[in-house]
């Protein structure tokens, strides 16, 4: 019998018990068996994004998160508005002046992005963290341990990218955690899976690289020269101490349009300045207390 | 450094922002933090002030009662903080592991030794009266207290520069200068008080003299953070509303301007024998240790404000 379309090892389980996964399911609908070990993140290809959202409904769906916005924002189609605490895919929408006669090909005059925690390599949120609820995964991912997050709140202004959020409900901090619990069964993260122009493409990071360079190489040969990735190594969105980041953008405009800093900076690199200036100020003090006497009657 | 953005796109950025939505997320830092910051730079100060004043002769007051202060300062600050803890039962997971990169796990850690070492001093040397031994413990202490009060005095400062909100993080070291020109300046104040409530005067004003230089210099480190928000163009939070006021008019006037003045003119007035000099030194005092309150709530509310600005963001992240 032939498969069709379907990846050929759909068809090893075909009388399968319907209501356990595939085993390693991840090879069928991401090409990539999900190991531990092995680093993996997101490739988010922002010309291919229609802007549909199946992918912030997918992952409230697995994650179980509450609706935070039933409003209207006025800002285009984005109603979501903002990466929080219940809300961990975000696409963002940008009408641009061109119309679409004088548009370059694959893009329309909307930026679209499918935003989301980029699992950065080092990572603020983590190295903020005293409790050692964030944490690095097998899979190179950062996720909070709910059972350990005491609320202090510091991930939250740590993170160059506004991901991180405490909820109101429970005083603890929630952001995207790469669906962990899929990856540990060998399942693709729920956004990725649900993307229906393969925008969003999920699998270990270095070929994920590999396969963004050719896509912009692509690009600019089939005339879109704005293509350029933002998050792989030595890319924007990296640099002053961010080394990569683990989800990582293909855009066509400047980083802002999407609400992503060009050069983000590692904030952990500001406490050595600041601690030995404020060290050397007490020692000066202290010198002045002994000149001036302090303790004589 | 960063890469540079393809040709193709505009280099230059015009200001533009996502729907003018915010970059970062602001800390949910509020006045427990604040209050924090302050009762234990106050404490860790006075700790440095002890160790400096016990080489002296006739300084067992002073010191006894800056041991006492250091003392206090680390038991009602954590209760403090904690308060501001979202989960506050689990409050003892802050000692579940030492993250060297993370500025308020090396804080936790240093206030618990701080908080042993202020209880080492000052219930040793109290102790000491009956028990030699304690007495001992109580003097070892004070060199190792002194060096965690010099770290409580600052790291706060460090802790909110390690951040990606755009006012703490454009200025570390003068930050840094500025929380512990003000802790110093807070605890001499404080200790300035204590001394003339007891009546020892002489001992007061040298106190006061301390606070003054400690002042003058929180004056230059404010310039200097200042002048790097200015050239970042992020100062407006620092300006404007509620932390304007209190930088501007609590932190520098109340704070620095006014007490620093009103020391010179009581030493005048003293000087020529007249009454000025009464009550001056205690209000100057007080004004000192809330300025600086007031300067350090300021930086806190500025910096939450200006997480909220995407243009503040995006100017500190250019290049
Ligand atoms: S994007 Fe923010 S929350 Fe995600 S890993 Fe980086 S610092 Fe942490």
């Amino acid at each position: 019998m032939d498969g069709g379309l379907a990846h050929p090892r759909v068809l090893e389980h075909t009388d399968r018990d319907p209501q356990k996964p595939i085993p390693q399911e991840a090879e069928v609908t991401a090409g990539c068996r999900v190991e531990p070990g092995r680093s993996y993140g997101f490739f988010t290809d922002t010309t291919l994004c229609i802007g549909c959202k199946a992918c912030e409904v997918a992952c409230k769906e697995w994650n179980n998160l509450p609706a935070d916005n039933l409003g209207m924002t006025g800002q285009s189609y984005d109603n979501t508005g903002r990466l929080g605490a219940h809300t961990w895919r975000h696409v963002t929408f940008l009408e641009q002046d061109a119309r679409a006669t004088s548009m370059p090909p694959f893009q329309s005059n909307w930026l679209m992005m499918s935003d989301v925690c980029k699992h950065c390599d080092p990572a603020p949120c983590l190295e903020a963290c005293p409790t050692g609820a964030l944490f690095r995964t097998e899979f190179d991912t950062v996720v909070v341990q709910q059972d350990i997050c005491n609320g202090c709140g510091y991930c939250v202004p740590a993170c160059p990218f506004g991901v991180v959020e405490l909820a109101k409900e429970d005083g603890k901090a929630h952001k995207c955690t790469l669906c962990y619990d899929r990856l540990k069964g060998g399942l693709e993260p729920a956004c990725a899976k649900s993307c229906p122009t393969d925008s969003i493409q999920f699998g270990p990071v270095e070929e994920l690289q590999r396969r963004a360079e050719a896509r912009v190489t692509d690009l600019h040969e089939k005339g879109q020269p704005k293509a350029y990735l933002y998050g792989t190594p030595g890319a924007p969105g990296t640099g002053k101490g961010l080394h990569h980041l683990n989800a990582f953008f293909l855009l066509t405009e400047r980083p802002e349009l999407y609400n992503l800093p060009p050069a983000p900076a590692r904030p952990a690199r500001n406490a050595r300045p600041s601690l030995l200036s404020g060290l050397a100020t007490i020692a000066g003090l202290a010198v002045a207390a002994a000149l001036v006497g302090v303790g004589r009657r | 450094m960063s890469a540079r953005l393809p040709n193709t796109v505009p280099q230059d950025w015009q200001g533009e922002t996502y729907h003018g939505r915010p970059v970062v997320k602001a800390s949910s830092f509020d006045w427990k933090v604040s209050a924090y910051i302050v009762m234990l730079g106050i404490a860790g100060s006075a700790q440095v002030i002890a160790a400096v004043a016990r080489r002296q002769p006739g300084s067992a007051g002073l010191v006894r009662r800056a041991r006492w202060l250091a003392l206090a300062g680390s038991m009602v600050g954590p209760l403090t903080l904690v308060q501001h803890l979202k989960t506050r039962s689990r409050w003892f997971n802050m000692l579940r592991i030492v993250r060297p990169t993370s500025p308020m796990s090396l804080g936790s850690w240093l206030l618990t030794g701080f908080g042993a070492l202020s209880g080492a001093t000052a219930l040793g040397a109290w102790l000491g009266r009956r028990w030699p031994l304690a007495g001992r413990v109580a003097e070892a202490a004070q060199g190792p207290a002194a060096l965690a009060g010099a770290g409580m005095s600052i790291y706060t400062a460090s802790l909110l520069s390690s951040t990606s909100t755009p006012l703490w993080a454009a200025a570390p070291a003068p930050l840094a200068a500025q929380f512990g020109t003000a802790s110093m300046a807070g605890a001499a104040s404080a200790l300035a008080l204590v001394q003339r409530a007891v009546g020892e005067e002489r001992s007061a004003r040298r106190l006061e003299t301390l606070a003054m230089l400690a002042g003058a210099a929180e004056l230059l480190a404010k310039r200097e953070t200042e002048s790097r928000w200015r050239r970042a163009g992020i100062a407006a939070p620092a300006k404007e509303g509620a932390p304007g006021a209190l930088l501007q008019g609590g932190g520098t006037w109340l704070g620095l301007l006014a007490p620093i003045a009103a020391h010179a003119l009581g030493r005048a007035a003293d000087r020529r024998g007249g009454r000025a000099g009464e009550v001056l030194p205690e209000l100057a005092s007080l004004a000192m240790i809330l300025g600086g309150a007031a300067m350090r709530h300021g930086v806190l509310l500025a910096g939450n404000e200006s997480a909220c600005r995407p243009r503040d963001a995006f100017r500190v992240t250019q290049r």
